[in-house]
């Protein structure tokens, strides 16, 4: 038996060779009708997408619903993934972060955002907002990467990105302009780009 | 918009923060400048690696096996973007247990019903179902293919009917069998068409319509056989399409009759 071990669906080897992007293997495959690939492709990101979408939505069983329209999703529109226009590992989490903050966003689902981030109804102070965001950053290269950032725009990113809120949103909760948070998003993004080595 | 306003949008986009109308006229110029599309990708794979600071959390087993039984079911894979399941019809197929604004979709504009209509025929067939029960056939069928069909159905240790009543008054009743894979249609009131239109057969199946065939009828009765085997959970729906059916393979109206089968 053919055993593979991927960590997350793409190996890095530490010769700095090209990194194989076996989600994105997998991805074609699926395009293709391939159920084995898409078990395949399950199994290898499903706790990671899950992770996200818990992350963003906090409600388990909403969650779990969530989880599974991400991967229809990915089942039907597999032939729209296009290997030259990034990994399959983010086109899939790409796809799971999407459709975890629309849900965050409906109506069914504002009750508990409200609940958890307290915004509407304490008058938190926006520091006091970022820190609970940022006490919750676990992956080391990423929390690295962000601690490089200036507060203000670590503090649009991840109330964008785990929060899922929109950058008007995030401008009332901060008392910022609109303008204001959507440079901060644009150079912070930028920034964590250049920390993290992602290259296009 | 130029590129140094598109870029500015780009990682609100990635983070999936812009709002709304930021929203379409990014999409806008996205379409009418694939040359930017580089923009797109690389703040896309920026954000997806915040993505590795949560933890992974490990979905319960039942969820992959429930995936994978869709799968190898009929769930078609779409080539292009009007095919993808909106989320609304997802939720519905799999009964939650909020309810869904789908009424409004009603009076939606036409242009929406693309968006609308799997979610439209699911509630449909909650608002309009009107329980259990058997209806005389005898004199309306007029089709030896559906005259055997419904003998065969009803014959079945399983048979099963549900009848709705259309918002003109008419009667339709779905009587299937799993057992027997057959799905019939009887109907009586319904609506007049036009010579060049005819009533086209749906199945409904995690969220995706599967054409099952077409009828007319010259006094508002018929007896239609749909074609195809019926699975467990189909809604049966008609909508009123083209002579000869509609062009694209999917509905391009709302149906006028939705069943649920489960």
């Amino acid at each position: 038996m053919l055993v593979l071990v991927v960590i997350d669906g793409v190996d890095v080897p530490e010769d700095g060779a090209d990194s194989v992007d076996h989600a994105g293997e997998l991805l074609l495959r699926v395009a293709d009708g391939d159920q084995a690939a898409f078990a395949r492709l399950y199994d290898m990101l499903s706790p990671r997408a899950f992770g996200l979408i818990l992350r963003v939505l906090v409600d388990r069983s909403q969650s779990e619903e969530v989880l599974q329209e991400v991967f229809l999703e990915i089942w039907q529109s597999a032939a729209r993934f296009a290997p030259n226009k990034g990994q399959g590992r983010s086109w899939v989490l790409t796809i799971a972060h999407r459709r975890a903050v629309d849900r965050v966003r409906s109506a069914q689902a504002s009750t508990d955002r409200d609940v958890r981030a307290g915004f509407r109804d304490m008058d938190v102070a926006h520091d006091g907002v970022a820190e609970e965001v940022e006490l919750r950053i676990e992956g080391q290269r990423v929390s690295e990467a962000l601690a490089t950032l200036p507060d203000p725009q670590r503090e649009a990113i991840t109330l964008a990105y785990f929060g899922g809120y929109s950058q008007s949103e995030i401008a009332a909760l901060v008392g910022a302009p609109l303008g204001t948070i959507k440079t901060r998003m644009r150079d912070g993004l930028s920034r964590l780009r250049v920390e993290m080595g992602v290259t296009s | 918009m130029n590129e140094q306003e598109f870029v500015e949008l780009t990682a609100g986009y990635a983070l999936h923060a812009l709002s709304p109308d930021d929203e379409r006229a990014f999409e806008t110029a996205r379409r009418q400048h694939p040359e930017w599309e580089h923009h797109v990708t690389t703040d896309a794979e920026t954000a997806a690696l915040l993505a590795d600071s949560v933890s992974d959390v490990a979905p319960p087993p039942s969820l992959r096996g429930a995936l994978l039984a869709q799968i190898s079911g009929a769930t078609p894979q779409a080539a292009d973007e009007s095919l993808t399941v909106p989320a609304t019809a997802l939720r519905a197929d799999r009964r939650t247990t909020t309810p869904e604004p789908e009424p409004e979709a009603a009076v939606k504009p036409r242009r929406r019903r693309a968006q609308t209509w799997f979610a439209l025929a699911a509630s449909l067939a909650l608002l309009v179902g009107v329980g259990w029960g058997a209806v005389f056939v005898g004199e309306r069928l007029n089709t030896p293919a559906s005259v055997v069909a419904l003998d065969e159905i009803q014959s079945a240790p399983d048979a099963q009917s549900e009848t709705v009543s259309l918002s003109d008054g008419g009667e339709v009743t779905a009587h299937w069998s799993e057992s027997v894979g057959k799905a019939v249609l009887v109907s009586d009131g319904l609506p007049t068409i036009a010579d060049d239109e005819s009533f086209e057969l749906w199945f409904v199946r995690d969220g995706a319509a599967i054409p099952a065939g077409l009828f007319t009828s010259d006094d508002g009765t018929a007896t239609a056989l749909l074609d195809g085997p019926i699975e467990s959970g189909d809604v049966i729906a008609v909508t009123i399409e083209p002579a000869g059916g509609s062009p694209t393979g999917q509905p391009t109206s709302d149906p006028i009759v939705a069943i649920e089968t489960a």
